[in-house]
Order: C-alpha cells, then sequence, then structure tokens
C-alpha cells in the first residue's frame, strides 16, 4: 500500500530540510550568546527551555529533522533492497520510530518547560 | 511489460572502489550524503536522549555533560559539525540541480558520451562544500577548545 506519493514526500523531505537548516541556525547562535561551556550549564539550559519562543523553536526542529532524517533512512533502506514487504516494514518502521522520537523529545521539552524537574 | 531491474548489489554497490573510478567526485558525494545523514541521524537521536537528562537534575546532567567535555567528546562534536555543514551544502545543490538548475542543456549523444549534468558547475560545488564544511570543523575546534 502506497502511504502518499513519492514525489509528495520529496517536496516534505526538502521542506523539512530548509526549515530544519533554518531552525538549526537559530539553537546553534543561542549558544553563542554567551561563552560556549557556560551556556551548556544546568541552570542555563534549564533557563532556555522555560522561554515558551525557544520551547516552540525546539518542538518545531524536534518535529523538522525527525520527519527528514526518518524518511532519509527510509530512502536509503530502500535503496539497498526492494521487495513488498521489506518496502511496507520499512516505510511503517519509519514512522513507527519517528513517531516514538517525537513522543520522547516533546515529554522532555513539555516537562522542562512547565519546571517539572 | 518488462519488470525494471533491481538494485541487486546492495551495500556492496555502494563500497565498490570501481564505481568511484568511473563516476569520480559525484560518486564520492552521492555516499558522503549518505553516511553524514546516517550519522546525523545517529546524533540527532543520541542528542534527544541526552538532553532529557535534564529532567533528572543538575547532578545527572552534569555528569552527561562531562562525558561530551573531552578532547575526544569536542573532536566527535567537531565531526558531527562537519557532517551537517556537508549534508547541508550538498543537499541544497540536489535540490538546485532536481529544480534543473546547473545540469546544462540538452545536447545529442556523441562519443565518448559526457553526460551535460556531470560538468564542472558540479564538480566545484561539491568541492565548495567539503571545503566549508572543513573550515566550519575547524572553527568549531577553535570554539570547543578555546
Amino acid at each position: 500500500m502506497m502511504l502518499m506519493k513519492e514525489s509528495v514526500i520529496m517536496k516534505i523531505h526538502y521542506g523539512t530540510a530548509l526549515g530544519a537548516v533554518f531552525l538549526t541556525v537559530i539553537h546553534i547562535l543561542m549558544r553563542m550568546t554567551q561563552d560556549f561551556h557556560q551556556s551548556l550549564e544546568y541552570e542555563n539550559v534549564l533557563a532556555n527551555y522555560e522561554m515558551i519562543g525557544y520551547a516552540i523553536l525546539l518542538e518545531l526542529l524536534l518535529i523538522l529533522i525527525s520527519v527528514h532524517g526518518f524518511n532519509g533512512l527510509r530512502v536509503i533502506l530502500l535503496e539497498i533492497k526492494q521487495g513488498h514487504t521489506y518496502e511496507k516494514v520499512v516505510s511503517y518502521g519509519c514512522i513507527v520510530a519517528m513517531a516514538i522520537l517525537i513522543a520522547y523529545g516533546t515529554r522532555t521539552i513539555l516537562m522542562a518547560s512547565m519546571g517539572m524537574v | 511489460m518488462e519488470k525494471e531491474p533491481k538494485a541487486r548489489e546492495g551495500i556492496k554497490g555502494w563500497i565498490n572502489p570501481a564505481k568511484y573510478g568511473k563516476f569520480g567526485i559525484e560518486r564520492f558525494a552521492w555516499i558522503l550524503m549518505r553516511i553524514t545523514g546516517l550519522g546525523l541521524l545517529a546524533y540527532f537521536i543520541a542528542h534527544i536522549y541526552e538532553t532529557s537528562n535534564i529532567l533528572n537534575g543538575k547532578e545527572v546532567w552534569d555528569e552527561m555533560l562531562a562525558m561530551t567535555q573531552t578532547t575526544e567528546g569536542h573532536i566527535f562534536l567537531a565531526l558531527v559539525i562537519g557532517m551537517c555543514v556537508f549534508h547541508t551544502g550538498n543537499g541544497i545543490r540536489l535540490m538546485l540541480v532536481q529544480m534543473g538548475y546547473g545540469i546544462g542543456k540538452a545536447q545529442r549523444p556523441d562519443y565518448p558520451y559526457k553526460p551535460q549534468s556531470l560538468n564542472m558547475k558540479g564538480k566545484a560545488c561539491i568541492y565548495a562544500t567539503i571545503g566549508i564544511a572543513a573550515l566550519a570543523m575547524w572553527y568549531g575546534i577553535t570554539v570547543m577548545f578555546g
């Protein structure tokens, strides 16, 4: 069963790539607002999570990179081997892995931003 | 209708050195794109796990951070920076190629049948991307060790 046309999936792949690059640049620039090592200290990282705007940016980044990364993995696995069952297992496996990673990352962002540490 | 031939070589096709001689830097960029993609996905999963330790308190966070604040940790992060910059630069090149930029005009196929798409513009972009990735790694090293 085909979930979506490959041409549409590739447009999503490119769109998530461009979005992820833009947000990653902001994510890295946040580390440059102070000394690199200082910016990674517990209190500073927690303060980052508690900024609502930055928490939203992290959530978007999590979704964009997960979608792009697991679709990339799917493409690589389908290049290596083909077959009806194999393609189905790879496609659904990547969707499930992506959903688990997004759920796990979202849990961290939500709990940290709400001060549940 | 005849069935399309499958990519029967699989992973062996990736590492076959004969392919590099035949297709040059474009083949190198093709495999590097896949290796950096897999590397970045592995790093991303590890990064999500690493940052989730913020929920376990300051002590656990400091312990986890100490693991990355070593010479080996910094070298690993420099490699991640290099992979990220190459993957981004080459990815943008591939998007432009898919939109039809930089692949030359269609011509009559004459001997020795050189594909118009594998031209000097593409090669220059790949070399430039590798150079920028190396510069970004160097900058990352100066920040982390500085």
